[in-house]
């Protein structure tokens, strides 16, 4: 607790020192105003009076106590109490996009995934989260959005599809188009161009002369990351390589997490698909997890959201709150108390 | 300054006005004269004369009633007994300076006095002392009294203190006075009741008490006051409770009869009177009373 304008305390000081100079000096022409009398002892020498003087100089200090108590309390409170606490903000603006290769191999692994961000989106709050799923061609089944209620809708869709239940069959349509099968590099480039213009492109079109004032986006940096489950086994001829792929979320600042549920590399060679994938995930600044088993994927995907919640975290901030309750609440009892006592000694 | 006995003087010709001329000098004459066996001539009755100095006889010869004179066989001295402390300085019942009464009471009976020949004297002072000036006659030294009662009674003046002028009178005044003592309501005490049976001995004792300002109940202004002696204050709304209105009448009352009391043990005729426009009725009820008395 400290005094925001604590040089007010000396000012106050003084013009109380004044005041009470100006109260208690001795004022000669004090009578003046009053008629001599003699023979008082005729009143003061009753009981009756003397009790009724002692009631009357109980209620004088009552008041005169009640009096300081507000001057010193509405002098605190002008002094600005306030209190100084360093926080670090926790920002949620994070745009998450899931992209998720539908290959039959990856199924499991992405019923757990969805699942565990059908989870996380109860708890969201301003991020962002889009889904999109490949194969040979990528879709983007729901593009960035906050509407919780509709993502989870949309991911237990997902989950329901991926699990092979009954009545979800249409969810996947759109992802065989292309020639071939888990064409990587397009997916990863499919999911990049999900995000929003980045600040680069503004900056492009602002030198255009063409001005974006729609994009909710402008003036706020959003992280962007991508959790990509895939196993890496490319058959086909994808327009992007992983590599090339990876740049591009490089350059539009997207971190890209990789989960390959099916890390079967011979040896430590760079050209192993579960190498590769390492590769182009850190290259992002993402990392790459080898996935044992579905169950390990809510922890994976939690240590990831913390990881980018900490990269989130907010410079620690001075944060000065005014705590004026405690002098105020004296002030105005004291206030409540001195009217009492004004009132009781009114003549 | 207009003189101090002329307004005596003037107040007294409105009460004689109103009641009969000369007789309040009747009064005084058959309380104070000297009453000697030595005849001296026979006037007419004037009212005032006591009955007993009626010549009844002559009064049936002449038709209308007589009164005896004798030869005075000594000029009378009047001692007027002031208190000049700042108790005098405050306020009567009537809400005049009490110190003002006091003049007027001193000017009646020093002028009645001055007519009938008898020379006045005076002892004045408050605690810290008292003095004295000789009697003498002549209006001038009567207006010399007079203001010096009136001058030396301020509220810078010491604390008042009336038996220290009685004890005064006690110790240095030699012969049979007539002491005419103004004070206000003081407390009665056993070793003022002594004194005073010591003087009432000696000397023929008049006492006027002026009544003090009321302080509580009935009569109160809403005015704040403040007690001479120490000038501490005395809030009016605290007085003003019905409480210690009752209480205060109360005490007020056996106050007043205690003194009462005590000043007719030591048998000293007494009057008392709340303001200036009252002197003159009281004084002559009081010379009424004291003759009846003596």
């Amino acid at each position: 607790m400290e005094l925001m304008f604590w040089w007010l305390i000396a000012p106050a000081l003084v013009i109380a020192a004044l005041a009470g100079w100006r109260a208690f000096r001795p004022d000669r022409h004090a009578n003046a105003r009053r008629r001599p009398v003699a023979n008082a002892d005729r009143l003061t020498a009753l009981p009756e009076y003397q009790a009724a003087l002692r009631r009357h100089r109980r209620w004088l200090a009552v008041s005169a106590l009640a009096a300081v108590t507000l001057l010193v309390s509405a002098v605190a409170a002008a002094a600005r109490p306030v209190e100084l606490t360093t926080i670090a903000p926790e920002q949620h603006n994070r745009d998450i996009m899931l992209c998720l290769d539908t290959s039959g191999s990856m199924s499991s692994a992405d019923s757990a995934v969805v699942q565990v961000f059908a989870q996380l989106a109860k708890e969201f709050d301003g991020e962002r989260i889009g889904l999109t799923v490949f194969d040979s061609s990528a879709v983007q089944v729901f593009p960035l959005t906050d509407d919780y209620a509709y993502v989870q809708e949309q991911l237990t869709l997902a989950k329901d599809a991926f699990e092979g239940n009954s009545g979800s069959a249409g969810f996947l349509d759109g992802t065989w188009n292309g020639r071939g099968s888990s064409l990587i590099g397009d997916g990863l480039a499919s999911c990049v161009n999900g995000f929003p213009d980045t600040a680069a492109t503004d900056a492009r079109s602002a030198e255009a002369g063409t001005s974006h004032t729609g994009n909710a986006d402008t003036g706020q940096r959003r992280s962007r990351s991508i959790v990509m489950a895939t196993d890496n086994y490319l058959s086909g001829d994808p327009i992007f390589t992983l590599e090339q792929a990876a740049a591009l979320a490089k350059g539009r600042e997207v971190t890209v997490y990789a989960l390959n549920p099916g890390d079967f590399d011979y040896g430590p060679g760079a050209g192993q698909p579960g190498a590769r994938l390492r590769t182009a995930a850190e290259a992002s600044g993402g990392k790459y997890y080898r996935l044992d088993s579905p169950e390990a994927v809510a922890d994976i995907v939690r240590s990831v959201q913390e990881s980018e919640a900490t990269a989130m975290k907010g410079a620690p901030q001075a944060v000065v709150s005014d705590r004026p309750e405690l002098p105020l609440t004296l002030a105005v009892l004291s206030g409540l108390v001195l009217a009492g006592a004004s009132w009781r000694l009114r003549p | 300054m207009t003189s101090l006995l002329q307004r005596v003087k003037s107040k007294m010709a409105i009460f004689a006005h109103r009641k009969a001329r000369g007789m309040l000098d009747g009064e005084y004459g058959s309380v104070f004269r000297g009453r000697s066996l030595d005849f001296d001539d026979l006037r007419a009755y004037i009212p005032g004369d006591d009955v007993r100095d009626i010549d009844w006889k002559a009064s049936a010869r002449f038709g209308s009633p007589l009164t005896k004179r004798y030869v005075a066989v000594r000029r009378q001295t009047v001692l007027l007994i002031a208190d000049t402390g700042r108790g005098m300085a405050a306020e009567s019942r009537d809400g005049e300076t009490k110190n003002d009464i006091a003049v007027m009471a001193f000017g009646v009976v020093g002028y009645l006095a001055h007519r009938h020949g008898d020379v006045v004297g005076l002892v004045c002072g408050d605690r810290n002392g008292t003095r004295s000036i000789p009697a003498k006659a002549g209006e001038p030294h009567l207006e010399r009294l007079l203001r010096e009662v009136d001058a030396s009674t301020s509220l810078d003046s010491g604390p008042s203190r009336i038996e220290d002028q009685l004890e005064y009178v006690a110790r240095n005044v030699k012969g049979r006075f007539l002491l005419f003592v103004v004070s206000d309501e003081h407390a009665a005490g056993p070793g003022t009741e002594q004194l005073l049976r010591r003087l009432r001995a000696q000397h023929e004792v008049l006492w006027l008490t002026i009544r003090d300002a009321v302080l509580a109940g009935e009569g109160l202004t809403g005015q704040d006051a403040f007690s001479v002696p120490d000038s501490s204050m005395l809030p009016a709304h605290l007085a003003a409770s019905p409480a210690i209105a009752a209480a205060y009448v109360k005490a007020a009352g056996e106050r007043d009869a205690a003194r009462h009391a005590m000043l007719r043990r030591a048998g000293i005729t007494q009057g008392h009177v709340a303001g200036s426009s009252a002197v003159m009725t009281e004084l002559f009820a009081l010379l009424e009373r004291h003759r009846r008395a003596g």
